[in-house]
């Protein structure tokens, strides 16, 4: 008797497991997403001034604005979704985020899993070394006993594995732990955009210098899912209007003001 | 189907399970979690493409292979280091016990990752340690020592005082009471929790990627990025791991069947 009332408890149980799972899992993601009035922004809040937190851990930055003045554009709720660089295409094409505005470069490999839209901003890789380093060019630390420092699922990565000998790489997946392999003198160098490596350069003026110089020049753009193209007309008709009102001016204005003015002085056409 | 075939009887904990059963039993428990899997993975929106990672497979096996290595080395000189510290704990020279107590409370009540980040930027420099994967079994290997100190220790302890008695008693020194009375009984306690420790050990070697050494997970994340395909990515990691795993694993469960005979 005791034994069939348990028999009877574990076949209930499994079943209305198996219930539970069929229910929950049969809305597909991807159509859920698109009908919605609220636009999930996926972005790596870990570049700033870009894409960061306030001290309360409130995303801000340009990027965050950018989405914002976005959501403005068409009438939508903005909400973002703070996501992992390596995690951003995956995320997208899962319909766990809509858009991906996060500094992405638009490179060819990544636009066979995901769309782009037009460029808003340009800039390039250039190089972080090491101040006692006495490389002037990427190929000069392609040797053996030399370590070239890449964050995880960055362009500068990609760049690095296609140069670069793999053993000759140090991949990290904090910007903060590459700059510190360069100060440390663990890397000689460290391929990342001409902002950043301003910026670090900069900051540590007595442990590193900076080639900024591009030797690959690169676009950012909004990240869209493949055959959204209502979502990705409708991008492309914001970033339009959102140039000839003058908005990137102002987030230049608002939180680039010392790179604008320094890139100007070195000559390096700034991007925006 | 009858019952029978799915309960033990009332005789339950004595009664050797068949073959038979025991195989049918499995094979049900098996399907069940296979189902979950199965059905879990084809509602995903975007079905599982591995072409794109079929091009990496050499990466996946020197990553496998860098995985094994380090964590051999690190499992015979965490035991080592274990054994060391578990002995210290018990020493007569106190500030020797007090070192060990320090180290072992220090190590287990903090992350792994804060400990790989501090000991490569901070204290490996500052003792001109250059190469990461030193660094790397070093702070594994001292990460583990704790849990094994403290494994070996208890192991010890269950060993009777009464026992340490006899032995001088009969007029073993302190030596022949540890090599002839104490080990051979407190290895019997250990061996199945430090089986389960090693597991550990294997799987917490996946925390160095955090300092770019090229080991099995570290190599996972790279492909995820070159591909943009993060399940497909990661699904062969876990099989990696359990191929390493599942044979301790089964080894420790056996080893308990075993020590508990003997007793």
């Amino acid at each position: 008797m005791k034994n069939s009332l348990c028999a009877f408890a574990i076949a209930f149980g499994v079943l209305s497991c198996a219930f539970a799972a069929f229910a929950m899992t049969t809305t597909n993601p991807v159509r859920a997403a698109d009908t919605k009035d609220t636009l999930t922004v996926g972005m790596e809040l870990k570049y700033p001034p870009f894409e960061m937190t306030d001290e309360k851990g409130n995303p801000t930055g340009i990027s965050v604005d950018m989405a914002n003045a976005l959501g403005k554009f068409l009438g939508k709720k903005i909400v973002i979704q703070n996501t992992p660089l390596d995690g951003l295409i995956p995320s997208l094409k899962s319909g766990k985020i809509d858009l991906i505005i996060s500094s992405m470069t638009s490179t060819p490999e990544r636009a066979q899993s995901i769309d782009f839209s037009n460029p808003y901003l340009k800039t390039g890789l250039c190089l972080l070394l090491r101040k006692k380093s006495n490389a002037q060019t990427l190929s000069d630390l392609n040797v053996a006993g030399r370590f070239v420092a890449v964050k995880q699922g960055t362009t500068g990565q990609l760049y690095a594995t296609r140069n670069i000998k793999q053993e000759r790489l140090l991949v990290l997946d904090d910007e903060a732990a590459c700059v510190l392999e360069v100060i440390q003198g663990k890397a000689d160098g460290f391929i990342y955009d001409q902002m950043s490596v301003y910026k670090h350069w900069k900051r540590h003026p007595d442990t590193t210098r900076a080639i900024l110089k591009p030797f690959q020049e690169e676009s950012w753009a909004v990240g869209i899912r493949k055959g959204n193209k209502e979502l990705l007309d409708n991008v492309n008709a914001f970033l339009k209007d959102f140039r000839a009102k003058g908005g990137f001016d102002e987030l230049g204005e608002k939180y680039l003001k010392e790179q604008k003015d320094a890139f100007k002085q070195l000559e390096i056409p700034f991007y925006f | 189907m009858s019952l029978s075939k799915i309960f033990l009887g009332p005789e339950r904990e004595k009664a050797v399970i068949p073959w038979s059963l025991k195989a049918f039993n499995f094979a049900v428990a098996f399907a069940l979690v296979a189902f979950v899997f199965y059905f879990s993975f084809h509602q995903l929106a975007s079905p599982l493409g591995w072409e794109p990672i079929a091009k990496y497979h050499s990466m996946y096996l020197q990553g496998w292979l860098t995985t094994i290595w380090i964590s051999v080395i690190s499992l015979v000189l965490s035991t080592v280091i274990g054994l060391f510290f578990a002995l210290a704990r018990r020493s007569r020279l106190l500030p020797l016990r007090y070192f060990s107590s320090i180290y072992i409370e220090l190590v287990r009540g903090t992350p792994l990752l804060v400990q790989i980040l501090i000991f490569f930027y901070v204290i490996a420099p500052a003792f001109q340690v250059e190469n990461r994967y030193v660094v790397g079994i070093l702070v594994l290997c001292f990460f583990e020592g704790a849990y094994i100190a403290e494994i070996i220790r208890a192991g010890i302890e269950a060993v009777g005082q009464s026992q340490f008695e006899s032995a001088r008693a009969v007029g073993f020194t302190r030596a022949q009471t540890y090599r002839y009375v104490i080990f051979p009984q407190a290895l019997r306690q250990s061996l199945p929790p430090m089986a389960g420790q090693f597991v550990s050990l294997i799987k917490d070697s996946s925390l160095l990627s955090i300092i770019a050494i090229n080991e099995f997970t570290q190599n996972a994340k790279q492909v995820n990025s070159y591909t943009f395909s993060t399940l497909e990515s990661y699904i062969p990691l876990a099989i990696g791991y359990l191929i390493l795993t599942l044979p301790i694993s089964l080894w420790s469960r056996w080893l308990e069947k075993r020590m508990k005979y003997e007793t």
